[in-house]
């Protein structure tokens, strides 16, 4: 921070004054929509005309470095402008757009050289490059560190090969952040590069996956060989490892609140469920609103607690965003449930191409992605647990191997430790 | 529990620490013989040195707060108390000296208002009543005496730490609506019977009521304006008594959080199985989300924000929920050693049990969210 970075209140001001001049204000509230229904290249395309404006006006990337292309600022600007722009329309990149600007952008300024940097982010922050995460693969989720594609060095050139999974929003994305390993020889967390790979560099094949909603959102990729240079790389050579950690604590939300602003308003979605079916005075129904409406106001202030002391703390400890994943995680398909319950047989069986009456039913389909994606809800309570609770970890029987090790025992596993 | 406390807050919850550990330190909250009346009086007076009664109350009636919110004060206090199994009517005090100071009449003020302040007296509510579905008025009958004062008969139950000399607010029904009184506990007529209970680090008493006669200037608020008094009480005593429970609960799960670093099976610490760190782990996350929503009931309630009582009721329904959760699972880490009444764990469990159902209990506040929402 330093002595003349403008006030928030009069960057709230300014930005304020901005946005109502420039944005068009939002009709209706899309009460709990759900990220990904930017599905079309002519949405992306749309939302890129809207980023262009907001870079020009210089509200893009306001917590990005200002050599880069952002504004310099902290992060309470940056939710000083979000709590303005909360009733009107701003870019709308679906998933790719929280993955570049949310995870991957960040982990980019923090950890890329200089020279990546100034070729990338103003892109990004101009909504030029939208990228995408190759981070699972089909071999290795939770257990991120035990992927094995493979990049081995070619003179000034590398060498990419293997295939990733889920990828959300690849076939829209330009660019992909992509984890392979260069050194099978050490323990996992040892061998390990990222790289930023074209999308559509020769020898990389991106297929949708149907998703269990019916979409085809997420991608699997198989790489035959793609070459990339060594200008390419994230970070440095076998050290990937430190990046994947400032990426998974920004993946994790990074103590972001859902909303921009408390919610206030009773459940809306539910309510308005509960009246459709008659059942607005009945206790059972009552209870579940509450219930839904409660969770959701105690994890928007869990968010804003868990940012504070992100913020405010001299030495940060970046295990605490995990609270707000695991909230989501847990809360995300109770609330699902919720107006599963409260539907009850209009939630079952609706209209055909009725998407509002459809709506409980899509929420409970996508009420785990949250629990799933970006470390699962058990990945989350580990890291709470012996990250920030100090509980000892459990044996482990690959971290202290070399990895090509590491996959010969498991093939032969016989259930003893050590 | 509030990071962003300022130095005066800090300064006072520090003092506040130091009396509570002098004063009542564990071997006095176990020992209920030594909590007797001179004990009772002491406390409150020394409390009220502190300024523990005055946060509700403004400057022009004798009282003040710290930081201009004096409900966010009350409940830093709260949450210190609770993390300590402290006994006393605080929850009590404070929100029967805010109802006097909002609606009480010249004598309650004159009288009543600046004994409290003091901690020459305490206060209790008198709310919860056997049946009646968690109306606030039900148990007691009120008639009008044709002066303007009531005639009141029936009985509350679970009323918190009555102390000698102390006064009680009784919520009745009367033919018009819902009617409250300030009544002396040692009033003719008034009959105060200790009952046996589930949490020990605090009394409970049935108040029983046999044609108490009232005068006018006791009763507090018309008929027009009792019900929104009701819920503005119902609001303070929900945001206190979830801080004093979220300290115990915090209190408790650090206590946990050590025995699984201590305790070993099978060759290592309980706490590296992961169904153990799992349960704490959950845990740890229903405190943290328990904090979050009590400070914001807290700071909106006491802001003037019309959707404090709204913020009340959401904390006290999460709150009493999580800490019955965090109780059992709690309880489940210490196995065996849990099931003793030497062990500390069950003063914890007994405390944060009640807290979870005395003025409301989460299926209340949820259904009251929804008539405070127009639904
Ligand atoms: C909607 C969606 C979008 C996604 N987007 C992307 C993306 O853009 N890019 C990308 O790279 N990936 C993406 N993913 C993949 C996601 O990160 C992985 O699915 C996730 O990390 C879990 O890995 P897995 O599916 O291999 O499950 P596994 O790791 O095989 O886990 C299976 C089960 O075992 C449990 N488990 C595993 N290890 C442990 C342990 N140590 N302790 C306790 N339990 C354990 C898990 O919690 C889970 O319940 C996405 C997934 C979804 C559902």
């Amino acid at each position: 921070m330093n002595d003349t970075m403008i006030d928030v209140e009069d960057f709230r001001r300014e930005a304020r004054a901005w946005i109502a001049a420039n944005l068009e204000p939002r009709e209706r509230v899309r009460a709990g929509r759900v990220v990904g229904e930017v599905t079309t290249h002519e949405q992306i395309d749309e939302a890129r005309a809207l980023q262009r404006k907001l870079f020009d006006g210089g509200y893009a990337g306001i917590s990005y470095p200002a050599e880069y292309g952002g504004r310099g600022l902290t992060p309470a600007h940056e939710q000083a402008f979000r709590e303005e722009a909360a009733g009107y329309v701003t870019p709308d990149f679906g998933v790719v757009g929280v993955v570049t600007m949310g995870a991957i952008g960040r982990s980019i300024a923090e950890h890329a050289s200089p020279e990546f940097c100034r070729r990338h982010i103003p892109a990004i922050l101009r909504g030029d490059e939208m990228w995408c995460q190759f981070y699972s693969e089909p071999e290795a989720g939770s257990d991120l560190a035990g992927i094995r594609t493979r990049a081995t060095r070619d003179g000034d050139r590398w060498v990419i090969s293997g295939s990733k999974i889920w990828s959300s929003g690849a076939y829209l994305a330009d660019w992909a952040m992509c984890l392979a390993r260069t050194d099978w020889d050490v323990p996992k967390h040892r061998g390990l590069t990222w790289f930023a790979i074209p999308c559509d560099a020769k020898g990389v094949t991106i297929r949708q996956i149907r998703q269990i909603n019916g979409g085809a959102e997420f991608c699997e990729e198989f790489l035959d060989e793609v070459e990339v240079t060594e200008d390419d790389i994230i970070g440095e050579v076998n050290r990937g490892w430190a990046v994947t950690q400032t990426m998974l604590v920004y993946e994790r939300g990074a103590g972001e609140t859902a909303t921009p602003t408390e919610p206030r308003a009773l459940a809306p979605d539910l309510v308005a469920l509960a009246r459709r079916v008659g059942r607005i005075e009945d206790p059972a129904a009552r209870q579940a609103i509450a219930r839904a409406h409660i969770n959701d106001y105690a994890q928007f202030h869990l968010g804003r607690r868990i940012a504070d002391r992100l913020e405010h703390s001299h030495n940060p400890d970046h295990a605490v965003a995990a609270y707000s994943k695991l909230a989501a995680g847990v809360y995300t398909p109770l609330r699902a449930r919720l107006g599963m319950e409260i539907g009850g047989p209009a939630a079952l069986a609706w209209a055909i191409g009725d998407e509002a009456e459809g709506r409980p039913a899509l929420d409970y389909l996508n009420g785990r992605r949250i629990s799933i994606a970006a470390g699962t809800n058990e990945v989350q309570r580990n890291g709470i647990g012996e990250r920030v609770l100090g509980l000892p970890r459990e044996p482990s029987f690959d971290t202290n191997k070399a990895f090509n090790e590491v996959l010969r025992n498991a093939r032969n596993w016989d259930g003893k430790v050590g | 529990m509030d990071s962003d406390a300022t130095e005066d807050q800090r300064a006072l919850l520090d003092v506040s620490v130091r009396f509570m550990e002098e004063t009542c330190p564990p071997a006095v909250v176990r020992d209920a013989e030594r909590r007797d009346a001179a004990f009772a009086a002491g406390y409150r007076s020394q409390a009220a040195e502190l300024g523990w009664f005055s946060m509700l109350v403004p400057e022009a009636l004798g009282g003040g707060s710290l930081s201009g919110n004096g409900v966010l004060d009350a409940a830093l206090i709260a949450y210190l108390r609770g993390g300590r199994l402290q006994p006393g009517a605080f929850v009590g005090t404070n929100v029967v000296a805010d109802a006097i100071a909002r609606a009480g009449g010249a004598r309650l003020q004159a009288e009543v208002l600046p004994a409290l302040v003091a901690g020459e007296a305490s206060a209790a509510w008198a709310l919860a009543a056997t049946a009646g579905a968690g109306s606030p008025a039900a148990g007691v009958d009120a008639r009008t005496d044709g002066t303007g004062g009531l005639v009141l008969s029936g009985a509350k139950t679970a009323v918190l730490d009555v102390e000698p000399g102390g006064w009680l607010l009784v919520t009745a029904s009367s033919p018009d609506g819902p009617v409250q009184a300030v009544v002396a506990a040692d009033a003719p007529g008034v009959g105060i019977v200790a009952l046996d209970s589930l949490d020990l680090s605090r009394r409970f008493s049935e108040v029983r009521l046999d044609g108490v006669v009232v005068a006018a200037d006791a009763v507090l608020g018309d008929a027009g304006s009792t019900a929104a008094l009701v819920d503005h009480q119902l609001a303070v005593a929900a945001t206190l008594l979830a801080a004093e429970c979220v300290g115990a609960m915090d209190a408790e799960f650090a206590m946990t959080l050590q025995y699984a670093k201590d305790r070993i099976a099978f060759g290592r610490p309980i706490g590296s199985f992961q169904a153990i760190k799992h349960v704490l782990a959950d845990t740890s996350l229903a405190v943290e989300m328990s904090k979050a929503i009590t400070l914001a009931a807290a700071r909106t309630l006491g802001s003037q924000d019309d959707h404090g009582p709204a913020a009340a009721s959401m904390a006290k329904a999460l709150v009493g929920d999580s800490a019955i959760d965090l109780a059992q699972n709690c309880f489940q880490v210490f196995g065996g050693i849990g099931y003793t009444w030497e062990h500390d764990q069950h003063l914890y469990l007994r405390r944060v049990t009640s807290d979870a159902g005395l003025f409301g209990d989460a299926a209340w506040h949820r259904e009251h969210l929804c008539q405070l929402s127009g639904i």
